[in-house]
């Protein structure tokens, strides 16, 4: 197994699978065009050939030297730290958080979920007296409704549930009504 | 010129309302720019409909503005949270960053701010006096063979940035590259990889992708220090750095004016690929190679001259030609087509007044970037003292509305939070984010100039590269390549 580690192992098979995945996804859209002979395949297949080039000569290099680095420009030196059960528990919620809020976006809407996303990330980032969550949460949510609502009139999800649906069309009726439109 | 540059100024200057736009232009730039989680891009699209009640040249100059100062604002977050603003401020942040960490966040901010302007004002110079023969060079010079090249070398320089190993920088560049080939395939308009989702036809759009990847992933990284404790706060300094300082690196700076506007100049290439190939330039030529990454007053300097040198002479194949070079000059062409105009050599005689107008607008919002930016940096450098978790649902926030207004698509949001977490995953494991957003930037461009250049030399690779500049770069790139893969199979650092 020479120098290689379980992390090594598992990201290698990770882009083993990528490459997999996209090789055989590339038959799907297999046709010729006429006016080009190499197709709509040929390029994909290079670079995924090229990543498979790239992911052995990967695993080569941490097989023969570790987890060594090279002296390429602007890498940064700090590696993640996950010997705490507490630290993986609480980067798993972060991680997780933003995607349950996206999913939201879409029945719920911006303006409702958005002061509960808000004091969650202001909560999984360590932050644990409830007056300065609370006050920020109010303040970062004005910031945002001030900036692209009232300013911008950005259009933005509104939710399709209600009442919650209910709950937007009153913020944009207050700021229609705000603003004199 | 100087005659023709006084009545654009003139012209500019003289209308309170022109004076009005332009002044809104140069701060609304300066501050998306600055704003984590918005662009410039988010500005001008937001403006776009607006513009059909301004006059011809107040539309196309407040869109020239913008691309001005919104290119240097975006060095701000860069330097400050390592998170920049756009794809061209990205190796701003390689040594921005670090030496904020090192306390000397005033010091790289104040050679952005000052580097910033003397690569927008020596381009907006060039391009006053030459737009026209720079652009007949062009047309008859530069073709997608060339453009092609160019991007080959850009990306072979950009897998040597940023990643843990030589190898990881390649696979970095080559996941940019498969992610740019999701989407409609740029000759024959065929799907690949929309795995049955409708709005994937479209590809992965650039914001969400780009905020996923700089933004929400240096957000997770913070998470991270945070949980385990590692987190320290930015210094805040205000120090400047000093005209010895500057002066020092003057040859940096001639250098990165030349490669930001030789890039810039190109269609489709722009700020992003001057700022990356400035950036690998600045350490080719440097006898300190090894200190660059850590901190290194240089290569903020490299970047931030280049993706501003490029912002003038993306102006050239615009104005003369009719051809955009990025997202915000095609916003423009939209800004001419809705007054019934068309960029091209015909403006020169048609609208003369509108093109200097333009043009001085341009200079004077460089300038503004030397005036605003010094006193806006004190204000703005006050932002390292808000604790991060109060910044980060702010960032957040601003992020998943920058992601969501630009197609309207939840999708978007969902794709940003999924790339800021593959970001996240891939940057703990040594790999390169500015190579894969390059990588998805360049990708599409780099096919489509290839299929067009085979097209045009009738499959003959000999013919191909018997074309002096793209001999040229290709044979850089094949260069640059093969001695990072001498050293991909010979060296090593340290040893864990």
């Amino acid at each position: 197994m020479g120098r290689l580690t379980l992390s090594n192992l598992i990201e290698a098979a990770i882009f083993f699978l990528i490459v997999g995945i996209f090789y055989a996804f590339s038959f799907e859209f297999n046709q010729p065009i006429e006016i080009y002979i190499f197709g709509a395949t040929a390029w994909p297949r290079v670079v995924i050939f090229l990543l498979l080039l790239a992911t052995l000569g990967n695993l080569w290099f941490h097989y023969r030297h570790g987890n060594a680095t090279q002296a390429t420009l602007g890498q940064t030196d700090d590696k993640a730290d996950f010997s705490e059960a507490g630290t993986v528990r609480r980067m798993v919620a972060v991680l997780l958080t933003p995607f349950v809020f996206a999913y939201l976006l879409k029945p719920v809407g911006i303006y409702f979920s958005a002061p509960f996303f808000i004091a969650a990330i202001i909560w999984l980032f360590g932050e644990r007296r409830w007056k300065a969550i609370l006050i920020m949460t109010l303040f970062i949510y004005c910031v945002f409704i001030g900036l692209f609502l009232m300013i911008l009139n950005a259009p933005l999800p509104q939710g399709n549930v209600s009442p919650f649906y209910d709950f937007s069309a009153w913020v944009l009726k207050l700021n229609a009504k705000l603003q004199g439109i | 010129m100087i005659e023709n540059f006084l009545a654009g100024s003139a012209a500019l200057f003289g209308d309170p309302f022109t004076i009005g736009i332009f002044v809104f232009g140069v701060v609304g730039g300066m501050l998306f720019g600055a704003i984590p989680g918005v662009s410039m891009l988010t500005l001008a699209a937001i403006l776009l409909p607006f513009t059909a009640g301004l006059e011809p040249a107040q539309g196309v100059m407040l869109f020239a503005v913008i691309y001005c100062t919104g290119t240097y604002g975006g060095a701000i977050t860069a330097i400050l949270f390592n998170i920049p603003g756009s794809a061209e401020n990205a190796p701003t942040a390689f040594d921005g960053y670090p030496m904020t960490q090192k306390g000397q966040s005033g010091k790289a901010v104040g050679a952005a701010v000052l580097c910033s302007a003397i690569g927008g004002i020596a381009s907006a110079l060039v391009m006053m006096a030459a737009t026209e023969p720079l652009a007949n060079w062009a047309i008859r010079n530069i073709g997608p063979p060339e453009i092609f090249a160019l991007v080959f070398f850009g990306l072979v320089v950009a897998s040597s940035v940023g990643a843990r190993t030589i190898w990881k920088g390649w696979m970095s560049v080559l996941i940019g590259l498969l992610i740019a080939t999701i989407g409609q395939d740029p000759v024959g308009g065929i799907n690949r990889y929309n795995f049955g989702m409708t709005d994937l036809a479209a590809g992965i759009a650039f914001i969400p992708a780009i905020l996923g990847f700089f933004a929400v992933s240096e957000i997770f990284v913070q998470a991270e220090k945070k949980a385990s404790g590692k987190y320290q706060a930015p210094k805040v300094s205000m120090t400047f750095p000093s005209f010895i300082e500057l002066w020092m690196h003057k040859i940096a700076v001639l250098r990165s004016i030349l490669v930001g506007f030789f890039c810039g100049i190109l269609p489709g290439i722009g700020a992003t690929l001057a700022a990356f190939m400035s950036y690998g330039e600045a350490v080719r030529w440097s006898k300190n190679r090894e200190e660059f990454g850590k901190g290194k007053l240089e290569g903020v300097i490299s970047a931030e001259t280049a993706n501003n040198a490029a912002t003038g002479a993306a102006m050239i194949p615009l104005l003369a030609l009719g051809l955009p070079g990025g997202a915000l000059t095609a916003m423009m062409v939209a800004v001419f087509q809705m007054h019934d105009l068309q960029p091209g050599p015909l403006v020169f005689m048609l609208s003369p007044d509108l093109i200097w107008i333009v043009f001085a607008a341009m200079f004077y919002a460089n300038l503004s970037i030397l005036i605003i930016g010094v006193l806006e940096t004190k204000t703005i450098l006050n932002l390292l003292k808000i604790p991060f978790q109060f910044l980060a649902p702010l960032i957040l926030m601003l992020a998943t509305t920058g992601a969501y207004i630009g197609r309207g698509l939840v999708l978007d949001v969902m794709v940003m939070f999924l790339a800021g977490i593959i970001g996240y995953l891939l940057r703990r494991s040594g790999f390169s984010i500015p190579a894969i957003v390059l990588g998805l930037i360049l990708g599409k461009i780099g096919e489509q100039n290839f299929a067009q250049g085979m097209q045009m030399v009738h499959y003959d690779l000999g013919t191909y590269f018997s074309r002096p500049i793209c001999a040229i770069l290709i044979a850089a790139g094949v260069i640059t390549l093969a001695s990072n893969m001498y050293r991909a199979f010979t060296s090593t650092k340290t040893s864990a």
